[in-house]
């Protein structure tokens, strides 16, 4: 690998480095260590964008999760022959992504702001508790630590169920070079035993990719929502409604 | 249709929760809530709280797809200290339980702590039967 100057850093100049990655043989060492050094490098720009829709109702770690995944789509697309830069490429890309997550994750109705809030606050208590106690907390146990009534928590929980769940036949960017090794691989093993495997694998297949991990992970590989969540850095809840969605999408498509 | 006598013979115990409503899919969102609603109330945690929906929603659509048109489902929440227990009933002209190699039965499975399907025959006319699904989330040992 050449030397290159340690000063660098940020996603300033980062176009030589696309140069040296487009040339580079995918699947190599040298391919993934360019990759890795631009990720590394242009991660402030997924934080920054992230921290601009922060507020407004969604958990931080997810709109963090989803902007580091517009990033990813934005390094694996940027052509440097053309001779723009890399930020002007990736900044609407993120955004782009962060925006498709409002409208997938977006209230079905109007809830009031104060419930919204809550679910947030649940949502985020949540994680923490579970990083704590090491499994998902009880409702009880989220009364305690955020200091409300039982009832304000259910009242909160409850008004996640008015989430949108977003039709999953809607039009999907194609999400090429992600990392889809941990999807499959040995969850799919399990696949074999289900009856009609053969319709089955081809939707799961053509599922999103947050979507598929998370339904082979819950139903083949035997991990819990919360583990899941921690797995993927998106709350326990949010692994919820993308379970719930993606069942219902499957139930359909397996009923045809 | 003549009204069909729900298909559990115990009365149930004054704790018990019971709903009947059009065999559609278009009710599952209030079967959601109630499954939720009591999960909560009894304490159990997100995890469980959330595999109950959806095992009650996978069990209710299973239902649901067998059901006769415009006949009513029954469901039944049961809870004691150990467990809460979820039983779906409907009117159907199926001669089988579903399958328990389908993945959806993978999915109530994994999702429950227990699960069966079975058929009744129906009391006033042979042709038509009840079909049962019955499951159940433990409360976690913890609490």
């Amino acid at each position: 690998m050449t030397e290159r100057n340690g000063q660098e850093s940020g996603y300033e100049n980062i176009e030589p480095l696309f140069e040296e990655l487009r040339a580079a043989t995918p699947g190599e060492a040298r391919y993934r260590a360019l990759r890795e050094e631009i990720v590394t490098r242009s991660l402030p720009l997924a934080e920054h964008i992230a921290r601009r829709f922060a507020g407004r109702g969604e958990a931080r770690d997810d709109l963090l999760q989803v902007a580091r995944l517009g990033l990813l789509h934005a390094i694996d697309r940027f052509d440097p022959s053309r001779g723009s830069e890399f930020v002007a490429f990736a900044v609407p890309t993120i955004m782009g992504e962060v925006r498709k997550h409002f409208r997938d994750a977006s209230w079905a109705v109007r809830v009031p702001r104060r419930l919204k809030e809550l679910h947030l606050t649940l949502s985020q208590a949540g994680g923490q508790l579970a990083q704590r106690l090491g499994r998902a907390p009880t409702p009880s146990e989220l009364a305690a630590e955020l200091g409300l009534s039982s009832e304000d928590v259910w009242e909160g929980l409850l008004a996640g169920n008015a989430y949108h769940s977003v039709s999953m036949d809607a039009p999907r960017d194609d999400e090429g070079g992600l990392p889809l090794a941990e999807t499959v691989g040995d969850d799919d093993a399990g696949l074999e035993s289900v009856e009609y495997h053969e319709s089955l694998q081809p939707l799961l297949a053509d599922l999103p990719e947050r979507e598929r991990r998370v339904v082979m992970l819950r139903f083949f590989g035997n991990m819990t929502q919360t583990q899941i969540a921690e797995r993927l850095g998106i709350s326990q809840m949010h692994v919820s409604r993308l379970l719930a969605r993606t069942l219902e999408f499957l139930r359909a498509k397996l009923s045809e | 249709m003549t009204e069909t006598q729900p298909p559990t013979h115990e009365v149930g115990a004054q704790d018990d929760i019971e709903l009947r409503l059009g065999a559609n899919l278009v009710h599952l969102p209030v079967i959601r809530s109630v499954a939720a609603s009591i999960a909560m109330r009894a304490d159990f945690d997100l995890d469980a709280i959330a595999d109950l929906r959806l095992a009650v929603d996978e069990a209710c659509s299973t239902l649901i797809t067998r059901a006769e048109p415009g006949s009513t489902m029954v469901c039944r929440f049961t809870i004691d200290d150990a467990e809460l227990r979820f039983s779906g009933a409907v009117v159907s002209s199926a001669g089988e339980a579903p399958s328990t190699a389908s993945f959806g039965w993978r999915v109530l499975t994994t999702l429950a702590d227990s699960a069966s399907s079975w058929i009744e025959p129906g009391a006033h006319n042979g042709q038509r039967n009840w079909v049962h699904i019955e499951l159940a989330k433990r409360k976690p040992a913890f609490t």
